[in-house]
């Protein structure tokens, strides 16, 4: 297969953007180690040298199962004696570019160096035309690490009446619709509530309830005050601090204490970071930096989301947090392998909670915290929905948005409060808070946990670890995305063209399935 | 090394980078010229230069450099900053010379290395 980039000479501002956009693509068929490293220096000098000397070149990468093959061709004065040019410390750099460091006259010689075969060729007043190739033989063995799994998502196809909605909604694409009803592709899901919001047959949940310990004295219940608010709809919340209480629970905190105190920490950092700055406030949406937008890892805050670090902040206690989303479920479910950390559904929870507040209260015997929202600065910018996200996402990519100074995101309409999984709208549950809260007490002990696994790009979606086989496939996705209407109807059962091609050249549907290119289309 | 005691031990201001990014540096490389820099470049490898062009920061994400010291205090442009702030680079001013800058952070690496084995 192969690649090209435009190089535009004179463009000091751009220059390497190509050989960035090469590195991306490099990564995707898992290209790394030494190998990448010389394609970096060897495309960035041949870069460099049409930007510096010339008015226009392109830069092709032709990858087989052996070879990495990197051409550039420009439209330059061209080189009179190619043996001098070869010879470090020779330049006919302008000024400008060796005031900015280039010019030392290495540019050459380092791509040679690092190209196992070299070849240039040159036509004076005409341009110039380099050929570096690098054996991808010497790769490393590849070892593909496994995208952590944000799979706790349950799915009852048979209540399917294949409606297609969540088919549009799922924000990576990773639900695909069968005759048996939907599946999901589990290195794309980022375990966010968007084809739980919007199924109304209850297709998708979170996986069979968990029991709540039998034992709970002393113990601490972690629940967003959405939940509260669910449950009380509109009564006082106080009879379900005192069913809280009955269950056995000692004390009942918010999850948005920890919300709070991660928006706190990270503004403080505001003034020495990546712009936006994005507080990890939502787990699925630190997922989905990682699967599909990995250039803006470096804008996430080194923090774990809220509900983890409640998970953590009682060492010596037993601790009950109620998670929001399948990626809450996943998250906890890793780190509750011990008796103190136990991870809860709503719909067991509530089960649980409701025969017990029937009754009218009898008094405060249970108080429930007060968390202060800061309205933050106005650079400060809050985007909740999975179709808002996304957008803001890429608006953050292209750099639209580095005026911003923390992009408050999460994937629940409403935040973890209004989770579909027991809210059915953010509006309503902020008005069932208001209504129903009727005790006020302001704590503020809650803190952050600092991250102990370092972000990565999530490599779930790598179409295969022998790299020859990634770059054949990468190929034939891309000839058949051509090929196929491109009306993105999902009568294939994949929500757009260019995932039914990547579904059919890895053998996960049939280009038959296409109805209207049936015939046409093979991969 | 952390990078970040590293920066201690040249007296450096740190202007870019994450908080999060406790980045062991293991060796240092000095250089005014960018086919040098980017030949050395690596992903535990501090460049320091006096150099403070974008082009800078585009290699150092190139090659995943996780940071980069300018030398004699001469503060970076607003621009600079800006760029290494996107890519997630921290940017040290050392107020030492190049030479100076490099023979203090080699002699810190060396000693730290001697300390952990």
């Amino acid at each position: 297969m192969t690649l090209s980039y435009r190089i535009a000479g004179g463009d000091f501002d751009s220059a390497g953007l190509a050989t960035r956009k090469l590195k991306e693509h490099l990564a995707r068929i898992g290209v790394s180690g030494p190998i990448l490293r010389r394609a970096m220096i060897a495309s960035y000098e041949a870069e460099m040298n049409v930007v510096i000397h010339a008015k226009t070149g392109t830069l092709w990468a032709r990858l087989d199962d052996t070879t990495l093959d990197l051409e550039i061709a420009d439209e330059g004065p061209g080189i009179p004696n190619v043996e001098l040019a070869l010879r470090e410390g020779w330049s006919t750099a302008s000024a400008q570019a060796r005031q900015m460091g280039f010019g030392a006259g290495m540019g050459l010689p380092n791509i040679r160096r690092n190209s196992d075969l070299f070849e240039i060729e040159t036509r004076v007043g005409r341009g110039t035309r380099i050929r570096s190739t690098i054996r991808l033989s010497q790769q490393e063995e590849v070892t593909i690490p496994r995208a952590e799994s944000a799979m706790a998502l349950a799915i009852s196809p048979g209540r399917c009446r294949r409606c297609m909605r969540c088919l549009f909604t799922c924000p990576t694409g990773a639900i695909r619709i069968g005759s048996a009803g939907p599946t999901v592709r589990e290195p794309l899901c980022v375990g966010c509530t968007a084809c739980i919001g919007e199924c109304e047959s209850a297709v998708f949940g979170l996986p069979a309830p968990r029991l709540l310990p039998r034992d709970l004295r002393g113990a601490v219940l972690v629940v967003p005050r959405g939940f509260l608010a669910g449950l009380s709809a509109g009564s006082s919340i106080q009879r379900i601090l005192q069913a809280v209480r009955r269950l056995g629970f000692a004390e009942i905190r918010l999850a948005e204490e920890w919300e709070a105190a991660l928006l706190r920490a990270a503004r403080e950092s505001v003034g020495n970071v990546p712009r936006p700055f994005i507080p990890p406030l939502c787990s699925a949406i630190v997922a989905l930096v990682e699967s599909r937008f990995p250039s803006l890892i470096p804008h996430l805050g080194p923090w774990l989301p809220p509900i983890e670090s409640a998970g953590e902040e009682f060492p010596l206690r037993s601790v009950a947090v109620l998670a929001s989303c399948p990626s809450q479920y996943a998250a906890l479910g890793k780190t509750s392998l011990t008796d103190r950390l136990h991870v809860l559904s709503p719909s067991s929870l509530a089960d649980s909670l409701r025969p017990l507040f029937a009754e009218e209260p009898t008094g405060a015997d249970m108080s429930l915290p007060d968390v202060t929202e800061s309205t933050g600065d106005p650079a400060e910018v809050a985007v909740s929905g999975a179709r808002h996200v996304l957008k803001a996402l890429a608006a953050a990519e292209a750099g639209a948005l580095a005026d911003v100074s923390l992009l408050r995101l999460s994937l629940c309409e409403g935040g973890c409060s209004a989770s579909p999984l027991f809210c059915p709208d953010a509006q309503l549950s902020a008005r069932f808070w208001q209504a129903g809260h009727g005790l006020r007490e302001t704590r503020d002990a809650a803190g952050v946990v600092p991250r102990a696994r370092a972000y990565a790009q999530r490599v779930g979606m790598r179409l295969d670890p022998d790299m020859g086989q990634a770059i054949r496939k990468l190929s034939a996705i891309d000839t058949l995305s051509k090929a196929l209407p491109g009306r993105d109807c999902g009568a294939c059962g994949a929500p757009g063209c260019a995932a039914f091609a990547e579904d059919v050249v890895m053998g996960a549907a049939g280009a038959a399935d296409c109805p209207y290119a049936a015939k046409e289309v093979s991969p | 090394m952390d990078i970040h005691a590293l920066a201690r031990t040249i007296r450096s201001i740190e202007y870019a980078g994450s908080p999060r990014e406790n980045r062991e540096i293991t060796r240092v490389h000095a250089s005014n010229t960018m086919s040098e820099l980017i030949a050395h470049a690596a992903s535990d490898t501090l460049l320091v230069t006096a150099l403070d062009n974008c082009q800078l920061i585009r290699v150092a994400e190139l090659m995943d450099v996780p940071g980069i010291c300018l030398v004699s205090n001469a503060p970076p442009s607003p621009d600079f900053v800006a760029k290494a702030a996107e890519a997630g680079t921290t940017i040290l001013v050392s107020p030492l010379s190049l030479e100076k800058t490099m023979c203090t952070l080699r002699d810190a690496l060396k000693l730290a290395d001697r300390t952990s084995t």
